[in-house]
């Protein structure tokens, strides 16, 4: 317990820089100006603001920064080596990762989503399905980053290259593609709270409620199962 | 012990069928840049493993089995170091990942050993060259290892510095350890210890005590260039003598000279020129850089033209 503890609290206050916190902290603040503004009481409108805003930038944006810098800049800077030669199972390092990045990303991204949520005045089926929504991407999105920062150099690129290339585009184009996008997951569980029969669900929103709350938790553990993996086989620079 | 190990990288041969073992003491692993130190010392840790051959540490894998990095200590070359953390953190949290029982005291006396102050609050970043190698070098024994691997923990340390650092090394080996630094500078590995491993080209050149693989790089054959204002009368001279093997005479009127008697032709140069009437205006060796006493060491046909 006290390696994982001495681990998460060093890739902590390694990760949750003061410019990096600040700038994702903006983007959530401006979220929260964008809730109130809308200020609607159409159920719609504002689960498709939470979607838009939420789940296809925040979410992904927020996460994809702290993760893939969680091992990604430590496997970069070559100070791998003093954590990966000692005596520690590589999974341990691997869940200190994303314990720490969980740590900042959450209350980075569910308190601005969940405020402005609640500012649109949409209902409590708004907040609730974009918290829920939020979280589950937040854990899929962290598996996914933290393996590529381990699996990859320069992971913030190729992270924002999945979110606005796939996910933005590629996923974007029928329902066989969007089953391969963190996205449809949690769009779908927004859609499936928010926006019950005989709503209209969101485009693409068409996973069913158990897959779309399973698949996120499977990415994330078979992401750092495949992670401390890597780790354990890789040369350390 | 290492025992016929390869290691290449796509079509680059890095290290090319080494074996030799290491005993308690200092053991310096020399060789120009590029020579495969780094990577040798790399698999000897088990950060990367060997395309063929084997290596043991302490009779263990050291790729595979966790429980070897609980005897050796390794102060890597580059520069990375945790910048949120301050000396006193960064040796503590070595001493946590190996399961000290108490590594709040492991750490500071590992600082003492190296003589930094375990109060001080500023970050690494803070911290000069020298005294992050001697924060490198406290993580590094904080848990007592029986092997110590430096990989240049000299570079870009100033001469008071250097010997410090020197100091520590031979405290470590003298108290039973084994230490293996690795140096690109044979100044330096000189007053690292007798016994030496010398890597050139990824293949193992040489190996054993100091003093004599030092007669052997001075007993190398050398191009020297001598600027005279007579070269022919010098050349010819030089020819008919027994110090040169080979004299030319390039494009700006130089002479080159080839020889196998270093030590001879540098004593009997200026007495000839002298004899001749002729002026010297420099005696140069065109090939005294460390890579080409490398080169001479690994290139066995070299060696048998030298005898």
């Amino acid at each position: 317990m006290k390696q994982f503890t001495v681990l998460y609290s060093l890739i902590l206050r390694s990760i949750a820089t003061r410019g990096r916190v600040a700038a994702l902290g903006a983007l959530g603040l401006l979220g929260i100006l964008v809730g109130a503004l809308l200020s609607s009481d159409q159920v719609r409108d504002a689960a498709q603001f939470v979607n838009l805003f939420g789940l296809t930038m925040v979410v992904p944006l927020t996460t994809l920064v702290f993760a893939s810098a969680a091992l990604g800049d430590i496997i970069e800077d070559g100070t791998m080596v003093y954590l990966w030669f000692r005596p520690v199972p590589r999974g341990r390092i691997v869940a200190a990762a994303a314990a720490a990045t969980l740590t900042v990303v959450t209350p980075l991204v569910l308190a601005p989503l969940v405020i402005a949520a609640t500012l649109t005045g949409a209902g409590g089926d708004v907040v609730l399905g974009a918290a829920l929504s939020a979280l589950f991407g937040i854990l899929a999105y962290t598996g996914l980053f933290v393996m590529l920062g381990v699996r990859v150099r320069r992971s913030l690129g190729w992270g924002l290259l999945y979110i606005f290339i796939w996910e933005g585009f590629v996923a974007n184009a029928g329902k066989t593609a969007s089953r391969l996008a963190v996205r449809a997951y949690t769009r779908s569980i927004l859609s499936d709270i928010a926006l019950p029969a005989p709503l209209e669900p969101l485009r693409l929103a068409t996973i069913s409620p158990l897959f779309s709350y399973l698949i996120p938790a499977l990415i994330f553990v078979v992401s750092l199962a495949y992670a401390s993996w890597r780790m354990q086989h890789q040369d350390v620079a | 012990m290492v025992e016929n190990v390869s290691k290449w990288f796509g079509d680059l041969v890095a290290v090319s069928d080494i074996s030799f073992h290491v005993s308690p003491g200092v053991t310096a692993l020399l060789g120009p840049n590029g020579a495969g130190k780094s990577t040798m010392i790399r698999m000897l840790c088990g950060l990367t493993a060997p395309s063929i051959g084997r290596v043991r540490v302490l009779d263990r894998d050291p790729r595979h089995d966790l429980s070897v990095s609980r005897r050796i200590g390794i102060v890597p070359q580059q520069e990375g170091i945790f910048e949120v953390l301050t000396a006193f953190e960064f040796v503590r949290l070595a001493a946590v990942l190996h399961e000290l029982p108490d590594p709040d005291a492991a750490a500071t006396h590992a600082l003492a050993i190296v003589e930094l102050d375990p109060h001080d609050r500023r970050r690494l970043p803070t911290y000069s060259k020298g005294m992050r190698q001697r924060v490198k070098l406290a993580q590094a024994i904080v848990h007592d290892p029986a092997v110590i691997v430096l990989d240049e923990p000299l570079t870009g340390l100033d001469p008071r510095q250097r010997l410090h650092m020197i100091d520590l090394v031979h405290q470590l080996g003298a108290n039973g350890r084994a230490v293996i630094v690795s140096s690109h500078v044979l100044e330096e590995v000189e007053r690292f210890g007798s016994r030496v491993l010398v890597i050139a080209q990824g293949r193992l050149a040489a190996i054993g005590d100091f003093h004599a693989i030092r007669d052997l790089m001075d007993d190398r054959p050398l191009r020297i260039r001598v600027r005279t204002d007579k070269p022919r009368e010098l050349a010819s001279r030089l020819m008919w003598g027994d110090t040169a093997v080979g004299v030319q005479i390039d494009g700006e009127g130089n002479l080159i000279v080839d020889t196998v008697e270093v030590t001879r032709f540098r004593r009997s140069i200026a007495p000839l020129a002298q004899e001749l009437g002729a002026r010297l205006y420099e005696v140069a060796p065109l090939d005294d850089d460390l890579e080409s006493v490398f080169r001479y060491l690994v290139d066995p046909a070299a060696q048998q033209t030298r005898r």
